[in-house]
């Protein structure tokens, strides 16, 4: 199958579902949708046997002008040449998604890199554990949120 | 009779198997593995915050920094990805130059790991054969760049090393050499019976399970998944240079020898071709200081899979998010499912049979003597290391 027969196979899954659709690069199309789709279109996508789950992005949009901050988890279906993203805004005072282990059992090592780095809450994930960060880590510090500054930061800030 | 109570064996941070910090629990049912899992994160940097706060220039030599193994791809990731933003492309010549030493460094990850999985099996001749021929494409990337680790090649917008014609020729003399140890290699790896008793039905993952669990590289390719980043999505002079897609339908330890055995020839192969076919030209074009705001996504295929690069830009001199995935970690989810069932004895080669990231060494090719304001050349630090140790001895 050509890049343009896969794009056009997943368009047709993701359509129903999609709030924005994009394509950043003639090989990828960007999907916007809402949390509550996030399970029905990775499944619908997985019946269909269209492609891999090959990463989770996170992405932080800390409040301004009053906006309150929002959580982006971005989805990365592969296949072959063709790279389907799947996007989903959280606000930070509810950042929940559903865990999508139910369907790719390996995600839960990308999602246990999601919760500790960005703060998200995933529920029905099957560990919960520290994957990366130190075990003495404080509680509820996310270092790749915008307002997490290392050390090298604050140095250059003193 | 079986026991409601769970036998936790813990491996891990430091332990003899695997030469990087990593933390195993198996939990086992006398000699069977009943579930397992794992904990990375000890030798975390907090890369991807770094990179947000310097610059798309230093990025590239903190990427680089992630693996000492890969290095090179982690950098042709990284520039392919800033170019495309950019809306630069590098001359062909880089191109070319930048699929060479991913070739090289593939042979060089290739027969590390050859080394390091039959020193698990207990076979350590074979670790000690194919760590001396792994020398042969060790020196040939410091002829070529300088460097044995963290090779530095790219810069963003093409690279910085030129191949000369005695250059050239010494690759070439080099492959020939390979070529021939390549060959005794697949050889010993399917015909040794003590060998093959290790491997042969071994840590089965089949193609389902492989695509389920998303692995990739040659740990997918040797469960007959046709999945190469190099075939699916052509970057750098791979489009001039097509690679043959190697798979092995067994999915079971002795396929992944057998998968990188061979994709070791592929490498070959693609040595001498790009040399044929390098093309004349400039190594470099002219970058922006800041990179337009936008999205990209880069994919390439690392000697251990798809190593997947995700960069935004705000439009300023440092990115304002990259997210790595390296292929370790889709095959770490991947060994712990197919773990379950197995013999705890089996473990240390089904964990190396992924061939999990190790750290190795590096070395100063170029120092500056106390005394003199000369710097050594690699033959003048090779006699001096020489004459050192019959000192000693």
């Amino acid at each position: 199958m050509t890049v343009e027969e896969h794009l056009a196979q997943a368009k047709k899954i993701v359509e129903p579902f999609a709030v924005e659709m994009a394509s950043p690069d003639p090989w990828r199309l960007d999907v916007v949708i809402l949390p509550a789709n996030l399970i029905p279109v990775l499944q619908a996508l997985k019946d269909a046997h269209w492609g891999y789950l090959s990463a989770i992005t996170g992405l932080d949009y800390p409040p301004a002008d009053g906006q309150e901050g929002q959580l982006e988890a971005l989805y990365h279906l592969v296949m072959n040449g063709v790279v389907l993203t799947i996007r989903v805004k959280v606000p930070y005072a509810h950042p929940e998604l559903e865990s999508v282990c139910q369907v790719y059992p390996a995600a839960s090592l990308y999602e246990r890199e999601l919760m500790e780095m960005f703060g998200f809450v995933l529920k029905g994930t099957p560990s919960t554990e520290r994957l990366l960060l130190a075990d003495d880590w404080p509680q509820g510090v996310y270092p790749l949120r915008k307002s997490f500054q290392s050390g090298k930061a604050q140095e250059e800030q003193a | 009779m079986t026991s409601e109570r769970k036998f936790i064996v813990p491996i891990g941070p430091q332990h003899p198997a695997l030469k990087e910090p990593g933390h195993f629990e198996f939990t086992v049912d006398g000699e069977i593995v009943t579930d397992a899992s794992v904990r990375l994160g000890y030798v975390h940097r907090g890369i991807e915050k770094g990179a947000e706060e310097r610059s798309w220039i230093q990025d590239l030599y903190l990427f680089e920094r992630v693996c000492g193994i890969c290095s090179h791809v982690h950098a042709t990731a990284f520039a392919l990805g800033v170019e495309r933003l950019a809306g630069v492309e590098a001359p062909p010549r880089a191109q070319a130059i930048r699929s060479l030493v991913a070739e090289m460094e593939r042979i060089h990850s290739h027969m590390l790991w050859l080394g390091v999985a039959a020193h698990e099996g207990g076979f350590d001749t074979l670790f000690m054969y194919s760590w001396r021929d792994r020398e042969i494409v060790m020196d040939l990337l410091e002829a070529l760049t300088g460097n044995r680790v963290n090779y530095s090649a790219n810069v963003l917008g093409g690279v910085k090393c030129d191949i000369t014609d005695t250059l050239r020729d010494q690759i070439l003399r080099g492959m020939d050499q390979l070529e021939e140890r390549i060959q005794h290699y697949l050889n010993v790896v399917t015909t040794d019976r003590t060998f093959l008793a290790r491997t042969e039905g071994v840590g089965r993952m089949t193609r389902e399970q492989a695509d389920l669990f998303g692995a990739v590289g040659p740990t997918a390719r040797a469960s007959g998944v046709p999945r190469d980043v190099r075939v699916d999505a052509p970057y750098a002079f791979y489009p001039t240079v097509p690679v043959q897609l190697i798979t092995d339908e067994r999915g079971d330890l002795l396929a992944r020898f057998v998968v990188r055995i061979k994709e070791l020839f592929e490498a070959v192969r693609l040595i001498r071709e790009i040399l044929a076919h390098l093309p004349e030209g400039e190594l470099t074009v002219r970058m922006p200081r800041r990179i337009p705001a936008g999205e990209v996504i880069s994919r390439v295929e690392a000697p251990r899979g798809e190593l997947f690069y995700f960069i935004k830009s705000n439009g300023g001199e440092k990115p304002e998010r990259v997210k790595v995935r390296t292929p370790s970690l889709c095959n770490w989810g991947s060994v712990m499912q197919v773990a379950v069932g197995h013999k705890l004895a089996d473990m240390p080669m089904i964990l190396a049979g992924i061939d999990p990231c190790f750290s190795c060494n590096d070395r100063m090719i170029q120092l500056k003597r106390k005394d003199s304001r000369q710097w050594m050349t690699w033959e003048d630090l090779r006699q001096y290391g020489i004459e050192y140790y019959k000192k000693v001895l």
